[in-house]
């Protein structure tokens, strides 16, 4: 019955044919990737492979030159071309996106980082508020609301801006990166919230150097260079045994 | 003349001396943020005409910007000389202060790293959000010392009303030194700049300090 | 003490250096400080260089007396500050005489111009005397004498306007007027007379509202100057160099304004 399910039901990000280039530099080649619901992907590969742009261009903040991006079955882009600009913003309720630089709102407070944009879009005040709270809870910042970004930690900032972005309630959350800005002592509070996050079935893209974190809790793991798409498979198979050189010879960099 | 009746005399062209001030401010910063949004405007021509506009706003004396805005009419078309004289002195000092106000703001919006408009598009603000409710709050915390400068440099640009023969503070004062011989008015002016600006020094600092909460 | 003495002197030679009325090799330089903008007594020429009644009298003055010749713009409401402040050795500009000048202990020359101050009017207008101006707004530039007789002599009629507007140049005066945002300018006649046979559709009231005289002003203390200054221009009035330029049709609308000249006239007939 599930695996019915899984055949029939549309992943909920499917990418096709996805080309960009910044003038003539080509960043992505040819990248086809689909998500399915409650699965965690994570993506790999050397600086400058594409990782981030494709993440980007996902969440239209890139313009993607050509193919097709999906949102469970429907067309945000098609054959290069996008839907039009009210369709591109009814796609962005579907995801969230967690930044490397956090991208806090420095003059709004905690609370107000998180609740103020569904508010914006129409919800109830104090529901948006108790979810707000109720998220700040989850992501151990009680006690935190009414402070400001720069009174935090770089990992208390990074976990508001997780809360903001699963304020709006996405069904699918990507993080570009999300510890790259942070002391290497602060990155463990992150992860596990992204850890807790994978256990209650969250959809997530997340471009990430945390090989441990990678092989623990993905379901599927891409090794990207180049701006193709070199590898991908169960995390253990792609990162204790890959197939492809590239993939050895990247990897080796993280043994050391 | 005793000094009391020259300060009684000169304060009463500090209400023009004020007149002056505020509706320029009132005037200017609205217009600047204008300015400065057409000045960045991706559409081309408008961009360089603006961005002509204000160089020759600013590469030009304020002095001979007064004379053009209140006697170029007459000269070129023949129209009339404006009677009230603050019409003429307010439109050259507004137009004059946004082309300055511009060029802050303009500065202040492109500090703003492009990661929070990405963060508000993420998050479906509208463009008018974005700027209104993101934007805007961190570009003013950001050029509010330079904004305080022009400020003070205003005080003191309001004695220039007197070319086109505003009869202004500065302007009594100058009639005052003439008619008795005397240097005392220019050191009443003196003294009624400097208090001016020290009221508004603490003016935009306490605003400064409102917007102290965050970094 | 010794230093600050060595000091002291050392800066009065440099100040002597810069000074106006400093002797260059024997040679005085005289200073004349000018309105630059009050034809046609003193302005700056087509040929850039100043020129007017005032500077080819004072020209010819230095040329007798065998000084260096040389002129400075002041700025009209600041012309006797800046003389006591060394930047010119007299102001010889179309100046009115007035009383408090002498109080203040300047040395005045002799007068040399009889002034008349009018009221130039739109002749569209049809004002024909000053009483048509009651409760009128009128035009007077800062620092002439006509604004000094408006503040005291003629504060009567003054108050029976509706303001007098100072304007810092007498032609902003006249576009305030042409422009209709006055009624009409309180100025000098010669100064009325050259403007208003340049534009038609300006009149003045034929109505003498105060008998002025010009005169050359000097530092207090400089009466030996004044002495020479006078002496030589009526050494000019007898060799007929004054005369000769008063002759010139750039000061027509003056001369028969021109005290020394009419005296002669008067002594001759």
């Amino acid at each position: 019955m599930a695996d019915k399910m899984n055949e029939t039901a549309p992943s909920i990000l499917s990418i096709r044919s996805l080309q960009k280039s910044f003038g003539a530099l080509s960043v992505l080649k040819d990248i086809s990737l689909s998500v399915e619901r409650g699965n965690v992907v994570s993506i790999i590969g050397p600086s400058g492979s594409g990782k981030s742009t494709l993440l980007r261009c996902a969440s239209f903040l890139e313009h993607a030159d050509d193919g097709d991006i999906l949102y469970d079955g429907q067309y945000a882009l098609k054959g290069g071309v996008y839907a039009s600009r009210a369709e591109l913003n009814r796609f962005r309720t579907r995801f969230g996106l967690v930044f490397q630089n956090f991208q806090l709102f420095p003059h709004y407070s905690v609370l107000r980082n998180v609740s103020e944009a569904p508010i914006l879009h129409g919800e109830d005040k104090e529901e948006v508020r108790e979810r707000a709270l109720s998220l700040l809870r989850k992501m151990g910042l009680e006690g935190k609301e009414t402070a400001y970004p720069y009174q935090l930690s770089g990992g208390q900032q990074q976990r508001v801006a997780i809360a903001r972005a699963l304020c709006m309630r996405p069904e699918i959350l990507f993080f570009d990166e999300p510890t790259s800005a942070l002391d290497p002592e602060l990155t463990g509070e992150v992860l596990k919230v992204i850890r807790q996050l994978a256990e209650e079935k969250m959809t997530m893209v997340v471009v990430t150097h945390e090989m441990p974190f990678a092989k623990a809790v993905s379901n599927r793991v891409i090794f990207m260079a180049d701006g193709v798409i070199v590898e991908q498979g169960d995390p253990h198979a792609v990162l204790e045994n890959p197939r492809e050189e590239r993939t050895r010879q990247f990897l080796r960099v993280f043994e050391r | 003349m005793s000094l009391m009746t020259m300060i009684v005399k000169m304060s009463e062209g500090l209400g023009k001396t004020c007149a002056i001030f505020f509706l320029t401010l009132i005037f200017s910063l609205p217009l600047g943020m204008i300015v400065a949004l057409l000045r960045m405007s991706k559409i081309k021509p408008v961009a360089f005409v603006t961005r002509f506009i204000i160089t020759v706003l600013r590469g030009t004396p304020l002095m001979l910007q007064l004379l053009a805005v209140t006697y170029g009419p007459y000269y070129l078309f023949g129209a009339s000389v404006a009677r009230n004289k603050l019409i003429p002195v307010v439109i050259a000092f507004a137009i004059n202060y946004a082309a300055y106000f511009a060029e802050i703001y303009r500065g202040g919006i492109e500090s703003i790293p492009v990661g929070q408009y990405e963060a508000a598009e993420v998050l479906g603000y509208t463009r008018t959000q974005t700027f209104m409710r993101i934007i805007l709050p961190q570009v003013i915390k950001r050029i509010m010392p330079s904004v305080t400068n022009e400020v003070v440099t205003l005080v003191k640009d309001t004695s220039m009303a007197f070319t086109v023969s505003y009869q202004e503070m500065f302007t009594i004062g100058k009639q005052i030194a003439n008619s008795q011989t005397s240097f005392t008015p220019f050191l009443v002016a003196g003294v009624f700049y400097y208090v001016f600006n020290v009221i508004v020094d603490y003016a935009m600092g306490r605003i400064e300090k409102r917007l102290d909460y965050y970094k | 003490m010794k230093k600050t003495l060595a000091l002291l002197l050392a800066l009065a030679m440099v100040a002597a250096l810069f000074a106006p009325s400093a002797f260059a090799d024997g040679k005085k330089t005289f200073v004349m400080g000018i309105d630059p903008e009050y034809p046609p007594f003193s302005y700056l020429g087509d040929d850039g260089n100043y020129t007017g009644f005032d500077v080819e009298v004072c020209k010819a003055v230095c040329d007798y007396l065998g000084w260096d010749f040389k002129v400075f713009g002041v700025n009209w409401d600041e012309k006797l500050v800046q003389l006591d402040s060394f930047e010119c050795d007299c102001v010889w500009s179309g100046m009115t005489i007035l009383d408090s000048m002498k109080e203040a202990g300047y040395v005045i020359s002799e007068p040399y111009y009889d002034n008349t101050q009018v009221l130039v009017v739109k002749k569209a207008d049809g004002f024909t005397k000053s009483a048509d101006l009651k409760g009128k707004i009128v035009a007077v530039q800062l620092g002439t004498s006509g604004e000094t007789l408006l503040n005291g002599d003629l504060a009567e009629l003054a108050e029976s306007f509706d303001s007098v507007l100072t304007c810092d140049s007498f032609l902003k005066c006249f576009t305030e007027l042409q422009g209709g945002a006055v009624d009409a300018v309180f100025v000098d006649m010669p100064v009325a007379a050259s403007y208003v046979a340049k534009h038609d559709d300006l009149a003045i009231i034929d109505e003498n509202l105060g008998a002025e005289q010009y005169g050359i002003a000097f530092r207090a203390g400089d009466a030996e100057l004044c002495k020479a200054v006078d002496e030589a221009v009526q050494a000019l009035v007898e060799n007929g160099t004054y005369a000769e330029i008063a002759a010139k049709p750039a000061y027509a609308d003056i001369v028969n304004n021109l005290l020394f000249l009419n005296a002669e006239t008067e002594a001759a007939a």
